[in-house]
């Protein structure tokens, strides 16, 4: 039999071909490389489905492919355990699923880039699409990592890609602003990861995910007293583990957009539309909550750790959403969204909703790909105009692009019975039982919960303003027509917007008691293949949350929940309804008062960012000048002081190179003296 | 005797470009500049040393002849490479013909005595990585110095004089430093040679005894803080680092290539032989201090960095921040610590190596190198601009290049090192927020000089880079890459010469 798992390598290599071949043919390529492109993820995509169907079928992988150092011939015990540096890869059921994931929507992105660059006469799409094939390959190789130094330094380079890629447009002033800004607040995060990755060496001499010999399994040990972790300062095995997780979450904050670090999503619409569909679907922003899913063994062992995720996953999601209320420009707003949702995904991580969390990131991955393709129709329509108030009733001209960005839009919104309404739903819900014993994340669940009014009420507002209504400028009314190179994509992520949410109805199967109908929950509990220490129950066991239930047991619980968060998504639909679903809408912000420019400004937090980077600016300046003065000064001082010498000196230097032969044979002949006189030669 | 062989024939071909014509002396200089590079491609294919050229181990190509009696003491003829000196050979014979082509361009007058010089000096770098006899190592040290002080003062920018003779005077009274510490160790010993790994081995074998009444551990002590003082003027360490900005602002192209390239390293591996190898009680005493430097050297250099408006100065004082943490890992005293600080000699000498070629393609083209005065330049010369982003993606510590694999060694090794009183995590973790401030100022030059509208304030016309200006900088990055994604083609022997330094530390 062929063995399906003898061929992850390629997932990851075939982009990577198609990068190389962009890059050195590119030009003299058709469509500048795209169709290679096409190929090669159209090849890891349907190499990713057999990879699926293998893990189905009782399979799962872990794999040493490459040893980067080998300690080979070295003796052990010096100083910190000998460490082996290795490339291999994980296949269990998550980063199967995460493979199709990411490889579908590399797939579609590359077709709809042939209508949004190709047909839009963009120039230097060689390295376009050389850039795409990177970033996705990239991203395939995070994700199959078998261990974390292998995951940090793929992670850097999709960090990397996403700066090449950002500022695309690099002629312009705007887009390598962008594109510095984003690697910049990210390498602030993956910093920390750094520093996580080397404690994590120190503390248990392995980085692997999988087995029994890897850190999370070692940590759980090392809890119990089994096993004798290396810790800094004496410090409590449990203290260090948590200090470690966070550092590592730092990463995950800088890469996801997680709150302080979310700065740079905002700024990087400056890339091409299809850019951010891969960047906010299924690569960049979705490595930081992957990163932790993967580790969730590591991070259950830590109640504060767990905390803090929630809790930052919580105030993301209600805080970003609210700054996606008053933005003018479509991507602006699906921007602010990802944030927030990226936030519901931290939520659930944190709560305890391992599930929920992988759920959230796949219903999203499909629903705001759709959007930001959808935006991106919509852009190649109004002739790259991007503000929704110059649009207006696009949708008799754009039916395809519009029911499809409707169904995207009832996704995030969290309407039953769409896609994101069952992820949102499991994750409100594992928030609501297990922060009923927790305060803190009882406080998370609630901006959770209010964030879903908000994001039905934003995303609402931008389907309004864009379809709805009369058109509001020329281009409006006579829109370009979009090609099946858009429409395609934008039909697939459609359907699965509307039907993704059917592989975990969890509340149908707790209310009715179907089995079966969680099958993500099978899925990822490895009741088809997979590694015993990576399921959810393992991970729930070792967890730090007991459930509560309001009302008197499950199923009011289950279905309080639901009916809240589904109402309260109605109310902001319906709000967005009566203010902009009609012939002329108007801003109606002004009853917002002073919030209104708090929002708009973001809070101020660029302002901020600007000012420490002026702060930082300030101390690199006066350390300029305390070393040009004080420093070199002394250097100067010391020299000048010594006139004498520093004249000679001058009248050594007469340029004549036999002189300075002759010098250095002098210094010979007299350090050979100098010698002789200390060793009592002449004695 | 193909060690004597490679210096010999970089001598000879010295002196040959030194006659010949100028016209083509640039062509010669770097044809007879392949010999030793090739020579030290088989010197690696060849190698079959194991462990640590001082404490015993098997030497690769040694050669060990009784040279001249003085005092008591013999002088020796005493050369051999093991697993820390073989990559430094290599980097110096595979810079030296990169960085004749760099100079092909900008230099223009007198070339015959400036491509002697350089092969001049490429003859001294091999001797100085070679050498195990102290008597020949010093002498090869210090002849390295007159011909980049030539190089500077002849062919450097307006403030060349100033600046060679700030390099030369600052560089040799540290040597006198050094020397003198290296010289009251000896006389300590009750050795009749100065074969450093004789040195060496009865340091490790207690023999250090007093001299003239000062007692053994303040010799040592002393010993070991003078020759600290003397290297880290080299390496630069801050705060005796300000002879290099300015070497390197007024210096050529090619000159600072080598500089930061090689002539650094010369410092951290005489660190590494001498202090870590030789005294390594003394080290493991003073971890605190030699720790607290390096991540001073790290973080103020890079602050520096931040603050400079000059490409080749933001390249320069970003040197100083990167050779702080090869001191951090050799203070660490692990394997990872150590090694990897050898490996990141290797890796920032190639990836400074591209950096300067890198902006001295911009200046060619422009005449200038101030931030403020263009802007858009990837529009214009898209090959230099790209390898230059690409390098300055490796000088960030970008995984899969050479620089990530050197500095992700050192923090390994660095973090949990049992030396400092258990403070090297806190050591360790603050010298890696490097990583941050090297991306930002890194990422705002690039942004202001390479991207966004073209803008050039010089009058001059900007085309493509000419290809013999973009294919060393092509040659330097693959081979950045090719150790990034395979370190262990160095990290292996490096590792086995360090596992005797590392059992010497944490006695």
């Amino acid at each position: 039999m062929v063995d399906a798992f003898a061929y992850v390598p390629a997932i990851v290599a075939l982009p990577f071909v198609s990068f190389l071949v962009a890059l050195a043919f590119g030009k003299y390529l058709p469509k500048g490389g795209a169709f290679g492109g096409i190929a090669a993820t159209a090849g890891s995509f349907l190499l990713s489905l057999w990879v699926l169907a293998t893990v189905a079928a009782g399979g799962q992988h872990v794999e040493t492919l490459y040893t980067w150092v080998s300690t080979d011939g070295i003796a052990g015990g010096i100083g910190p355990q000998e460490i082996e540096l290795t490339f291999g890869v994980l296949i269990d059921p998550l980063s199967a699923l995460m493979l199709v994931i990411v490889t579908l929507i590399a797939m579609l992105v590359h077709v709809f880039s042939l209508g949004y660059m190709n047909d839009e006469g963009e120039p230097d799409l060689p390295r376009y699409y050389a850039g795409l094939g990177l970033f996705t390959a990239s991203m395939l190789g995070f994700v199959v990592a078998d261990n974390l130094l292998m995951a940090f330094m793929f992670f850097e380079l999709v960090g990397l890609c996403s700066y090449l890629l950002i500022g695309f447009h690099f002629r312009e002033p705007g887009p390598p602003s962008a594109a510095k800004k984003a690697f910049l607040v990210t390498r602030f995060g993956d910093y920390f990861f750094l520093v996580g990755v080397v404690a994590v060496f120190a503390t248990f001499g392995t980085a692997s995910f999988a087995g029994s010999e890897s850190f999370p399994v070692l940590a759980e040990h090392a809890l119990a007293g089994e096993f004798d972790a290396w810790t800094p300062f004496g410090l409590e095995a449990g203290t260090w583990f948590t200090a470690v997780g966070l550092l590592v979450l730092g990463g995950a904050i800088g890469k996801s957009a997680q709150f302080p670090l979310h700065t740079w999503l905002p700024d990087a619409m400056e890339g091409p539309t299809p850019v951010s569909a891969l960047i906010h679907a299924a690569t960049m922003v979705a490595a930081g909550v992957y990163l932790v899913a993967r580790m969730y063994g590591f991070y259950v062992l830590t109640p504060t750790t767990m905390a803090i995720i929630a809790f930052v996953g919580g105030f993301t999601a209600l805080f970003a959403a609210t700054m996606g209320l008053v933005k003018d420009e479509l991507k602006q707003v699906l921007a602010y969204s990802t944030i927030s949702q990226y936030g519901y995904m931290m939520l659930a991580l944190g709560a305890g909703g391992y599930v929920a969390a992988v759920f959230h990131l796949m219903t999203h991955a499909f629903f705001k790909a759709l959007l930001f393709l959808g935006a991106g129709a919509v852009i190649i329509a109004m002739h790259h105009e991007e503000n929704m108030w110059e649009m207006g009733g696009l949708k008799e001209k754009l039916p395809v692009t519009y029911w499809t960005f409707l169904a995207g839009s009832l996704a995030l919104a969290g309407i039953f019975p769409f896609a994101g309404f069952w992820s949102k739903d499991e994750i409100l819900y594992e928030a609501l039982v297990h922060g009923l014993n927790e305060p803190l994340l009882l406080g998370a669940w609630a901006m959770g919960l209010l964030a879903v009014p908000v994001t039905a009420f934003y995303t609402f507002r931008m389907v309004f303003l864009t379809f709805h209504g009369e058109p509001r400028t020329d281009v409006a009314r006579d829109p370009h027509p979009v090609r099946w190179n858009v429409k395609g994509p934008l039909t697939v992520l459609g359907v699965l917007a509307v039907v993704a949410g059917t592989v975990n109805m969890v509340p149908v199967q707790k209310v009715l008691g179907i089995e079966g109908i969680d099958l993500l929950h099978l899925w990822l509990d490895g009741h088809y293949g997979g590694f015993s220490e990576l399921t959810s129950h393992h991970y729930a066991e070792l967890g730090p949350y007991s459930s509560g239930y309001i009302a008197g047991g499950e199923v009011p619980t289950v279905l309080i929940g639901a009916g809240v968060s589904l109402a309260l998504a109605l109310g902001g639909l319906g709000l967005a309804w009566k203010l902009y679903n009609v012939a002329e809408p108007a801003e109606h912000t002004a009853a917002l008062g002073g919030v209104k420019t708090v929002l708009y400004n973001n809070y101020y937090q660029d302002e901020l960012q600007v000012r420490l980077a002026g702060v930082t600016a300030g101390v690199a300046s006066a350390a300029d000048t305390f070393d040009q003065g004080v420093i070199d000064g002394v250097v100067n001082g010391v020299s000048s002081v010594s006139l004498v010498s520093g004249d000679r000196i001058r009248r050594v230097q007469t340029g004549v190179v036999t002189h300075y032969a002759a010098l250095l044979t002098l210094g010979v002949t007299g350090l050979i003296l100098v010698l002789g006189v200390l060793g009592g030669w002449f004695l | 005797m193909i060690i004597e062989a490679l210096i010999a024939f970089t001598f000879v071909s010295a002196m040959a470009v030194l006659l010949a014509p100028d016209e083509w002396a640039g062509r010669l200089a770097f044809a007879l500049s392949l010999v030793p590079f090739l020579g030290s491609l088989f010197l690696w294919a060849r190698f079959d040393g194991s462990g640590n050229a001082l404490t015993g181990g098997e030497l690769a190509f040694e050669t060990q002849i009784d040279w001249i009696e003085v005092g008591g003491y013999t002088i020796q003829w005493f050369v051999g490479l093991d697993g820390i000196s073989l990559p430094l050979v290599v980097l110096t014979a595979f810079l030296v013909p990169l960085a004749i082509v760099s100079a092909w361009t900008p230099i223009d007058d007198r070339q015959s005595q400036f491509y002697g010089l350089i092969l001049f000096m490429e003859a001294n770098l091999i001797g100085v990585f070679a050498a195990l006899d102290f008597f020949a190592w010093f002498v090869f040290w210090e002849a390295v110095l007159l011909p980049m002080y030539f190089l500077i003062g002849v062919w450097g920018g307006p403030r060349r004089k100033y600046a060679a003779i700030k390099f030369f005077v600052y560089t040799n009274a540290a040597s006198l430093v050094m020397f003198l510490g290296f010289m009251a160790l000896v006389f300590s010993l009750p050795v009749e040679t100065f074969g450093l790994p004789e040195v060496t081995q009865s340091i490790a074998a207690g023999e250090l005894g007093s001299f003239y009444g000062i007692p053994a551990e303040t010799i040592g002590l002393v010993a070991f803080v003078a020759m600290f003082a003397g290297f880290a003027v080299k390496v630069p360490m801050v705060p005796v680092h300000t002879w290099l900005p300015d070497a390197h602002v007024e210096a050529p192209t090619p000159a600072s290539v080598l500089l930061a390239g090689v002539l650094l390293k010369m410092g951290t591996y005489a660190l590494l032989r001498f202090n870590f190898t030789m005294l390594p009680d003394q080290a493991s005493t003073l971890a605190v201090p030699i720790a607290a430097l390096a991540v001073i050297s790290v973080i103020y250099g890079a602050m520096l960095a931040l603050a400079q408006q000059d490409l080749k100065r933001i390249v320069a004082y970003s040197s100083v921040s990167s050779m702080g943490y090869v001191i951090l890992g050799l203070i660490a005293f692990t394997v990872y610590g150590v090694g990897g600080a050898t490996f990141q000699m290797v890796a920032h000498g190639l990836i400074s190596g591209l950096m300067f070629m890198a902006v001295g393609v911009i200046y060619n083209a422009t005449h200038t190198r101030m931030v403020t005065d263009m802007s858009g330049l990837a529009d214009r010369m898209p090959v230099a601009v790209w390898i230059l982003v690409a390098g300055a993606f490796a000088y960030m510590g970008l995984p899969l290049m050479a620089g990530f694999a050197g500095e992700f060694y050192v923090f390994v090794g660095s973090f949990g090192s049992p030396v400092a009183n258990g403070l090297m995590p806190v050591f360790t973790a603050l010298a890696m927020f490097g990583i941050v401030i090297v991306a930002g100022y890194l990422l705002f030059a690039m942004q202001r000089t390479l991207f966004g509208p073209f803008r050039l304030d010089t009058d001059y016309e900007l085309g493509r880079a000419p290809r013999r200006e973009t294919l060393p900088l092509a040659a330097l990055l693959v081979a950045i890459i090719v150790l990034g994604v395979a370190p262990d083609l160095f990290f292996e022997m490096i590792r086995e010469a360090v596992v005797p330094v590392v059992e010497g530390g944490v006695n």
